[in-house]
């Protein structure tokens, strides 16, 4: 399954990259995450709670962010695993300074998801992703302008 | 028609059915009950590299947990039919495990049983159950999984092909008359995967009695003696006369519940080792997942015509997927029940069909109401109904010319197809003229003219259909792969008192049995309707049987019981003339009484069945009672046949389909109660037209079910459905005592393609040939889009 799209972000590139990087930040600014626990660098175990339509599910596993070219780009990979289904995801994030004090980040990538999590929220998925990346990063401009 | 036959009698079952009294095995309480729950695969295909079991084994309520690491993943459920290569090769045949063992191969597979005391318990607990997978590469799709390199569903073999298999006349003959015929029409397309959703899931209760050494499976299955045989001679091995199964009031089968499903003889298995009934009943999501699914064929088909119309050849090349192993008639489906049909009505002189069965990485697909005969339906009339536009003929003509020429199968011989059958009788132009009278077939042309002028987009789609019934000859379908025989048993229980207690080996899910049986008694015995039970569904009841599917029931399992009755006149005619002092060939049996001709000297049937039991003067040498069995094995199939035909509107902005009339005009043969079989018409034509516009199983890429609930498979409703006008002719069956054909599965067959021909129709100015099944609106819209540009 294929997840794109972007959000403005009213802070320079750097203060975005610096946020979206932290940990701490992460763990307070992801919808339904429960726990973040940094295993390594860049490389974490996270348990979040997540609700699609009839399926609500608690996901445990590792994402790791990658490729990192400072204040531009990376790449997320995630590999989540829960009762109701599993998701692997790779996320391309995309930071494009549109003035000095605005950012747009483009996100783009595939997920392939299993299980019940497939069989009955496919139909959904698509509409969850946009909700929560939008809880997502109304949540960061939050973070960034405390 | 007698005094009940032929008489649309109301159905005695349906009170308890409409008061919620029937009996369901879900409904079933036995004292000290389990419950368990599956820890099911989310991969289409994976390693199973650990299942760790401790944390569910400390859950509250737990009783046990097994997987196919215990002695339970040493067994598995048969294949009961088989079909070998083209070349002679054995088919292959693996192990359907009742738990994975080291691989799963379906998405759904179980890889764990959780018993506990409640439901809840089970659930909760089977959460717990860590199962480390790899997943590895699937393939769903049975032509893609013939590929090259495809991810293979079993490794010990080099491809995934489970068999190959070919009927018909020589292909190179098939194959020249194509290239010399005046028009061919080819199509390619997929026959789609459906799931069948009866009303209640599958569900089983499995009890083991220590002291008597005895087992009880409860299930919802269509033929209980057939279950008992597989599961005790072939999955598990144990004793049959210590297997008791019952099978009470089941909600609807289609096929689904034939087949003998790993979780009977798991926790048949698993009852013996915890010492206490369990209980497990398929929830909607389970039943999407594991029950048999039907269909999923892709077809390659030709079809040759003289100038004249008359189909001179026909050609197809199928895959058609197996699942991942093997189910109960998995390989007759798409063979012996589907390329022996490709001569439908019509005369084609030239006939060859190639089939390839693939394994997949999916559920197993088996039998599914018609079961190959609607697949082979469809085939034939998209073809000649798509052949006669292409040549610009009229559809109905086309057929009345290719029609085989009546024969009753008494006075002249049955019909030698060229593909194996022979047909019993036929009549088939009349069927086709009278459907197409009922849908004013001439005067709708002027009004799809008139409607399009106004931008209304009408359509009519014509099919006609035979069908192979009363699955049965056991010498025929032994020499056809079949691993058991097709007959079945009737036994005719009169009692002391002269009422009457039937048990048959067939099964009642829904079709009437215990009405239409009862009718067929009491007529023929000339009591009344009510002193006739009818009792079905349990092993140490009736003496035998093989259940029902293939609109068996009647043809086989009716003329069953009219051999016992049969047996029951002739040794109350005896005791009957020892009563009245006269000789067995001077009386006459009418209305429930034996009378000395040409007298007013007479017996009832009571007094008879009374003295049969109080034998205080009787005749010398003859045995007390009144109680016959018997066992019925036809000379062949049945053939009935009928024309469907569907009108319908296309919505030129959305394209919606909405079907504005359903018209049928069966031929069933003989008919017993003309209410219930309109009532197996109806839902027959329902499911045929489900099939044509809403259903269809998608898997995706990676093996994942993408329609498994009802927000993405769509099942008609009542909405989606017009009144449905049936009409009917009679052509007797000329080999069974009723002269019936069968009803169960002839709207499921007919109606498909009479949905597809009809918005096809619609369409075909704008230069539409083929839609896709399911033509939802989408697809239609797609298709009337890419026509415009």
């Amino acid at each position: 399954m294929k997840i794109t799209g972007e959000h403005l972000i009213e802070a320079p590139p750097e203060k975005v990259w610096q946020n979206i990087l932290d940990p701490r930040v992460l763990e307070k600014i992801t919808p339904g995450i429960k726990s973040l626990e940094e295993l390594a660098p860049d490389h974490y175990k996270a348990v979040s709670e997540i609700k699609m339509g009839p399926v609500k599910g608690q996901f445990e596993g590792e994402f790791t962010i990658k490729d990192k070219t400072e204040n531009k780009s990376c790449k997320i990979v995630l590999d989540q695993k829960s009762k109701i289904g599993n998701a692997l995801a790779e996320i391309n994030l995309e930071l494009i300074p549109v003035s000095d004090t605005q950012t747009k980040v483009h996100y783009t990538g595939d997920a392939r998801i299993s299980g019940m999590l497939a069989r009955m929220g496919q139909r959904l998925i698509g509409g969850v992703v946009k909700t929560l990346s939008k809880q997502f990063f109304e949540a960061l401009q939050k973070e960034i302008e405390q | 028609m007698g005094k009940f036959i032929g008489k649309s009698i109301k159905r005695k079952e349906d009170v308890r059915f409409l008061t919620g009294k029937g009996k369901y095995t879900d409904d079933i309480k036995l004292p000290g009950m389990t419950h368990a729950a599956f820890v099911r695969s989310p991969y289409a295909h994976a390693k199973i590299n650990n299942i760790n079991t401790a944390e569910a084994l400390k859950a509250e309520g737990v009783v046990a947990i097994f997987t196919g690491q215990d002695e339970c993943g040493n067994y598995g459920v048969p294949c009961g039919w088989q079909v070998n290569f083209k070349n002679g090769e054995t088919m292959r045949e693996p192990q359907q495990p009742l738990l994975a063992k080291g691989v799963v191969r379906y998405l759904g597979e179980a890889v764990a049983i959780v018993i506990a005391e409640t439901l809840e318990q089970a659930r909760d607990a089977a959460e717990l159950v860590e199962v480390d997978y790899e997943e590895l590469p699937a393939v769903t799709n049975p032509k893609e999984a013939m590929k090259e390199g495809a991810p293979l569903v079993h490794d010990e073999w080099p491809d995934n092909a489970a068999f190959d298999w070919c009927i018909g006349n020589d292909r190179a003959e098939v194959e020249k008359a194509l290239e010399n015929a005046h028009h061919v029409t080819e199509l390619e397309y997929v026959n789609q995967r459906l799931a069948p959703n009866a009303i209640e899931p599958r569900s089983y209760i499995a009890d083991y009695n220590a002291a008597d050494d005895k087992w009880t499976l409860y299930t919802s299955t269509q033929n209980p003696h057939l279950i008992r045989l597989l599961l005790c001679a072939f999955a598990l091995g144990i004793p049959e006369h210590k297997v008791r199964v019952v099978s009470y009031d089941v909600g609807g089968g289609f096929g689904s519940k034939i087949f003998h499903y790993t979780q009977e003889a798991l926790l048949t298995w698993a009852t013996k080792q915890i010492g206490r009934p369990i209980k497990w009943t398929a929830d909607r999501s389970e039943a999407f997942l594991t029950d048999a699914h039907g269909r999923d064929h892709v077809v390659k088909a030709k079809m040759g015509f003289d100038k004249e119309g008359k189909i001179v050849a026909l050609l197809a090349d199928e895959y058609c997927a197996m699942g991942a192993y093997l189910s109960t008639f998995a390989p007759a489906i798409p063979t012996y029940l589907h390329g022996t049909l490709f001569q439908g009505l019509y005369t084609t002189p030239l006939i060859h069909l190639d089939v390839t069965a693939p394994f997949t990485h999916t559920v197993p697909v088996d039998a599914y109401r018609g079961a190959g005969r609607p697949e082979a339906t469809y085939l034939l009339e998209r073809l000649i109904e798509t052949g006669a536009k292409e040549m610009g003929m009229d559809p109905a003509e086309i057929r009345f010319k290719n029609f085989i020429p009546p024969f009753d199968g008494v006075n002249q011989p049955g019909y030698q197809t060229q593909v194996a059958l022979q047909y019993d009788s036929g009549n088939y132009a009349p069927v086709l003229k009278r459907a197409l009278e009922m849908a004013g077939y001439e005067d709708f042309r002027k009004e799809q003219e008139e409607a399009r002028k106004q931008g209304k987009l009408l359509g009519i789609g014509i099919s006609t259909y035979i069908e192979a019934c009363g699955i049965a000859p056991s010498a025929v379908v032994g020499a056809l792969g079949a691993r058991a025989g097709l007959y079945e048993a009737g036994e005719v229980r009169v009692q002391p008192t002269g009422k009457v207690s039937i048990y048959t080996g067939a099964h009642a899910h829904g079709q009437g049995h215990e009405t239409t049986f009862a009718q067929i008694v009491a007529d023929k015995l000339g009591i009344a309707l009510e002193d006739v039970e009818i009792i079905h569904g349990d092993s140490e009841r009736s003496a035998f049987g093989m259940g029902t599917y293939g609109s068996r029931s009647l043809a086989v399992g009716g003329s069953a019981i009219v051999k016992s009755i049969e047996k029951v006149l002739e040794k109350g005619a005896k005791i009957a003339a020892h009563k009245l002092e006269a000789a067995v060939e001077d009386l006459d049996y009418a209305d429930g009484k034996w009378t000395v001709k040409g007298t007013d000297k007479s017996v009832s049937f009571g007094d008879v069945a009374l003295t049969a039991y109080v034998p205080h003067d009787y005749p010398e040498g003859l045995e007390p009672g009144l109680d016959f069995s018997s066992f019925y094995d036809p000379a062949n199939f049945t053939y009935p046949f009928g024309a469907h035909i569907a009108i319908v509107e296309v919505c030129p902005d959305t394209g919606k389909v909405t079907l504005k009339r359903f018209i049928t005009c069966d031929d069933v043969g003989n008919v017993i109660n003309p209410m219930i079989v309109d009532g197996q018409v109806h839902g027959g034509v329902v499911q045929g037209i489900g099939q044509a516009l809403l259903e269809g199983v998608v898997y995706d890429e990676n093996g994942q079910m993408i329609s498994g609930s009802y927000m993405d498979y769509a099942m008609p409703r009542a909405d989606d459905v017009p009144m449905i006008e049936t009409d009917r002719t009679v052509t007797p069956c000329p080999h069974n005592p009723l002269g019936v054909k069968g009803a169960g599965e002839a709207g499921t067959i007919g109606s498909t393609p009479a949905v597809v021909n009809a918005v096809v129709d619609a369409l075909w100015h704008l230069g539409i040939r083929d839609i896709p099944m399911p033509l939802t609106p989408a697809r239609v819209w797609e298709a009337m889009n890419a026509a415009k540009a």
